[in-house]
């Protein structure tokens, strides 16, 4: 070893782009490929800190620095494609007279954090000439040194690539041998995102979140079966999904004992009879994936508070809940036996963190209480905006730790957090609420669309199937479900009990720039009564 | 490009980006780790982006973000296989070409990538690069956006909106082909105006290489008419319509079309929009109204793309759909040296100009006795991919049309609908215009459609 890394940091090197290496770790030895510093090493914290000290001089009242290193693996047995991705990233924040400014980019030196904290002050101050404008934030508990992991069985990044390749290949040889004229696609992709965080009021955490996804599609072909000739009958499966989660993700879940148990209900269903819509108004039992997916549409969506308020309008839109202020405490949005929950500490899902990217950790809020609007998503300045709420009310004006971004290289903002619906009392589950039904329709993976406010929604996939007396009788094709949420919501006339809770991944796009966050979603079997069936693919 | 002068900007210092001769000395270095012979391609796309949004008539965030996006790929007999990283030292460099290498023990060897080596292609030198876009700085920006803000709260409304600037590099570099480098920029400013209790909204945007060419002040005085006159709206029956759709409509819809000019998926699957029967297209047959050509020159100042793919094809002047025949539908250089013999595929890079007529949008509404002024839509999503049937939202102002006049704004109202009946079905076709479309180029008219599908009416506003 030739230079220390500390040495390498006081040098600051001014040397040009190309010749240098800003990967700073990697001044070590240029001949070997070396691994990154893990961000736990001694020297983030000075290189962060230099951004501080440079927007603090150039004026800035706060600022936050975030560095972020990334690593992605995917595979795609099918085409044998494994791709690896590797993005290293800095951010720095910076508030002056109630503006912020952001500046990011890819390379950790010295030099570079100095210039990102810099611009980001430049980009504040050119914003605040303009008229007066408050940033009040949050209250916050400042953590000077803190550490989190994802808790992993087995770091995905350590598994060879044939033993991925092996078992996944394994999954589909077996699934299609095992059950012919099926064709399985299997796939998996595996993020490990380390983090570090530090602000102006001296908070320094850093965090290492790992993350599986896992597809796992079946698609039978049988000439006699299908309804339409050109397609063979896909069946999107949720046997896997995606988890805050490592390898154990896919290798310990049970699919060889639940892949007999998904074909023999396919294959029971796939010989039902074959019904036409009848339009009309019915009593209709959702299992937990469709529940999730209209939760993260509607009320999931709703909530974001910078929705609300009109911040998002020129993007992804609005909300129907655009009154936060005289709409807590009182607005109906579901009926009383509703009660959705926000958290950021569910182990397993994919927003949980220990500390959100303003450094705040996250606690357990209550959106919905008991089918009314009983809080939003916050961020530090979001909770500043429902300070006259909190206030009035004897709480704490503190962010919910709802900011978050896809990497350092974008601006945080309020993303959603994981969700869940509390379940209902009784241990009921998906099959009780079948066998209560006496005349009505079970939808299974249910995927709905909401209009930018999303308030009116229509489903576009999900299996449907008529139920008489508690029992499927027939699959209905081309059906629909059209929905006012909240009208939808206060329908809700029975919940699966605790043991019936699923969690399912699910994704929000937002901004300008547009980004991705991920978050689960914790739902369980519900039953609506009149809910609006229609024929999804019949115009008007 | 050889003998491509670099523009006047980049040459100044510090560079916001990688420029060609940096792009070269990267993929120098690059090419040094490969182990294994074969060769070596490293694609980049390295940019810079300003940035201003605003929400409420404040200015929410300004920023100023740049990256490096390189994708190493190693080719050896014919398979290939990639990694990707944003670090341009040596370690990671060496650290993705060892991942491409790994990635390529598992790859089957493809007789598509086995193509005759280093051919000389011809390269078009569209308009993509705007001096004017590149010197838009943070302090200008947030000058534009205050003024842009202005009309809206002086109105008593309330404006959000963003503006981003690009100055950008897309290289590709091969051991067995010429270097390729493009230095593009691009542009764009939208903006929404709502009324402040949420009773009207309204909504305008251009996107283009050059920033020059947006008028902000015209965006923002439409969008906050067209938020006035869309206040209170009153619900009316989903059902058949004569629509006119606002150019953003037109191209809102058109461009689902525009994807789907892709040969090798119905080639493979049979059950594509453009497939007869499996593996027969729809090639030479009507698709559209004989009034409608869509078609894509690279070299027209309004629709210039960077002019090479990421596997380093020439991008050509293309016609897709003749007077309504389809007449050309996407291949590789892959696809067609092995399928039509010929030297060049014709990729697909989603700009596009659809033709025109002669008929304004206020002689549709005055030759219209019953219909609807559709601004925009949005939430679309897709029900069959065959028919190509959509359903979605209007958005940003609908408005009644009675006998040849706007006689109120109504509720908005949600589709289900394809793009291709709204092609055969066209009454009248204006002047086509660029429209708002940051990630490709578009030019398309506003067009008279009859019988269009609503389907239900919402609440959203």
């Amino acid at each position: 070893m030739t230079v220390s890394r500390r040495d390498f940091l006081k040098a600051g090197t001014g040397a040009a782009l190309l010749a240098a290496t800003p990967r700073w770790l990697a001044a070590r030895s240029l001949r070997e490929p070396s691994l990154a510093p893990p961000i736990t090493d001694p020297d983030v914290k000075p290189l962060a800190l230099l951004a501080l000290d440079a927007a603090r001089s150039a004026g800035a009242t706060y600022a936050d620095v975030r560095l972020t290193h990334t690593w992605s693996r995917s595979f795609e047995p099918f085409n044998a494609i494994i791709q690896d991705a590797e993005e290293m990233a800095v951010g720095v924040r910076a508030l002056v007279n109630g503006y912020w400014g952001f500046a990011s980019g890819p390379y950790w030196t010295p030099d570079e954090m100095a210039r990102l904290g810099r611009e980001a002050v430049a980009h504040a101050k050119a914003n605040a000439l303009g008229k007066a404008r408050v940033v009040e934030l949050g209250k916050i508990r400042v953590v000077a040194d803190g550490h989190w992991v994802t808790p992993v069985k087995i770091d995905p990044f350590t598994v060879s690539i044939d033993e991925v390749l092996d078992y996944l290949h394994g999954l589909q040889v077996y699934t299609e041998s095992a059950y012919p004229g099926v064709s399985a696609n299997v796939g998996a992709g595996f993020q490990r995102q380390e983090k570090a965080f530090a602000s102006t009021e001296g908070t320094f955490v850093t965090q290492t979140l790992y993350r599986t996804d896992a597809g796992f599609g079946i698609s039978y072909d049988n000439q006699q079966l299908r309804t339409d000739p050109r397609q063979p009958i896909m069946l999107p499966s949720s046997l896997l999904g995606s988890a805050a989660r490592g390898w154990e993700y896919i290798r310990e879940a049970p699919l060889r004992e639940e892949i007999p148990i998904l074909m023999a209900r396919l294959e029971k269903d796939w010989r039902l009879p074959i019904k036409p819509v009848e339009v009309g108004r019915y009593d209709v039992v959702l299992d937990a994936a469709g529940v999730a997916n209209l939760l993260a549409g509607t009320i999931v969506a709703a909530t974001e508070l910078d929705r609300a308020l009109g911040y998002e309008a020129n993007a992804g839109g609005t909300s129907w809940l655009n009154r936060p202020l005289a709409m807590l405490g009182t607005e109906p949005v579901g009926a009383p036996l509703l009660t959705v929950t926000g958290d950021r500490s569910t182990p397993g899902a994919l927003a949980t963190v220990k500390w959100d990217d303003e450094g705040v950790e996250p606690e357990p809020f209550t959106l919905v209480k008991d089918g009314i609007l009983a809080d939003f998503q916050t961020t530090r300045e979001g909770a500043g905006w429902l300070a006259e709420y909190y206030t009035k009310h004897g709480k704490p004006v503190r962010s919910h730790g709802c900011a978050n971004a896809p990497s350092a290289l974008h601006a945080t903002m309020e993303h959603p957090p994981n969700v869940a619906i509390t379940p209902g009392r009784a241990d009921v589950r998906l099959d009780d609420l079948v066998k209560d039904l006496d005349a009505g329709i079970l939808v299974t993976n249910l995927t709905a669309t909401t209009d930018f406010q999303h308030v009116n929604g229509e489903s576009h996939s999900g299996n449907f199937y008529e139920i008489k007396r508690g029992k499927k009788v027939a699959r209905i094709d081309g059906a629909g479900i059209l929905f006012r949420a909240p009208n939808l919501w206060k329908s809700l006339t029975a919940l699966g009990g605790a043991r019936s809770l699923e969690w399912h991944g699910a994704a929000a796009v937002k901004g300008e720039p547009a980004r991705q966050s991920a978050f689960s979603i914790g739902a369980v079997p519900a039953r609506f009564k009149d809910v609006t069936i229609i024929d999804r693919t019949r115009k008007a | 490009m050889r003998g491509r002068s670099e523009p006047r900007r980049l040459l100044e210092e510090p560079r916001r980006f990688l420029s060609q001769a940096q792009c070269e000395a990267l993929a120098q270095r690059a090419m040094r780790f490969a182990v294994g012979g074969g060769d070596t391609a490293l694609y980049i796309d390295t940019w810079w982006s300003g940035e201003m949004r605003w929400g409420r008539n404040r200015v929410t965030l300004g920023s100023d973000r740049r990256n490096n996006e390189l994708t190493v790929s190693r080719i050896i007999r014919g398979a290939s296989a990639s990694a990707r990283t944003n670090q341009i030292d040596d370690v990671s460099i060496q650290g993705a070409i060892r991942a491409a290498e790994r990635a390529l023990r598992y790859r089957p060897t493809s007789p598509e990538d086995i193509k005759d080596p280093a051919v000389h292609f011809d390269y078009l030198s569209p308009a993509i690069w705007s001096d004017r876009t590149f010197a838009l700085g943070a302090d200008e920006c947030a000058a534009v956006a205050r003024a842009l803000i202005e009309p809206a709260e002086q109105a008593g409304m309330l404006s959000a909106g963003y503006i981003e600037v690009r100055g950008a590099g897309r290289a590709l570099i091969r051991s067995n082909g010429e270097p390729l480098y493009a230095p593009y920029t691009q542009a764009q400013c939208s903006m929404t105006v709502r009324d402040p209790k949420g009773t009207g909204s309204g909504w305008a945007g251009l996107s283009s290489y050059d920033w020059g060419r947006i008028d902000g002040a015209a965006l923002a005085q439409r969008a906050l008419q067209k938020c006035l006159a869309s206040r209170n709206p009153v619900a009316i029956e989903p059902g058949r319509y004569t629509v006119i759709l606002e150019p953003q409509a037109v191209h809102d819809l058109v461009q689902y079309v525009v994807m789907k000019f892709d040969r090798r998926s119905f080639a493979e699957q049979g059950n594509h929009t453009f497939a007869l029967r499996p593996f027969f297209s729809k090639l030479g047959l009507k698709v559209a109204d004989s009034r409608v050509t869509i078609s894509h020159d690279p070299m027209h100042p309004d629709l210039g793309v960077v002019p090479f793919t990421p596997s380093g094809e020439p991008v050509r002047p293309v016609t897709w759909i003749d007077h309504g025949v389809l007449t050309a539908l996407s291949t590789d250089r892959g696809y067609a040296l092995q399928w039509l013999h010929q030297n060049l595929g014709s990729p697909n890079t989603f700009a596009y100009q659809m033709s025109g007529g002669e008929t304004s949008v206020e002689e549709m509404i005055a030759t219209t006795k019953r219909g609807l002024l559709v601004t925009r839509f949005s939430n679309i999503s897709l029900l069959d991919p065959t028919s190509l049937l959509y359903t979605g939202v209007t958005r940003d102002g609908l408005w009644l049309i009675e006998n040849g006049k706007i006689s109120k704004a109504v509720k908005n109202l949600r589709f289900t609908e394809s793009p291709l009946f709204v092609l055969n079905s066209i009454a009248q076709i204006g002047t086509p215009v660029p429209v708002f479309s940051p990630e490709a180029p578009a030019i398309v008219p506003p067009l008279k459609v009859d019988d269009f599908s609503f389907t239900a009416t919402i609440d959203a506003i």
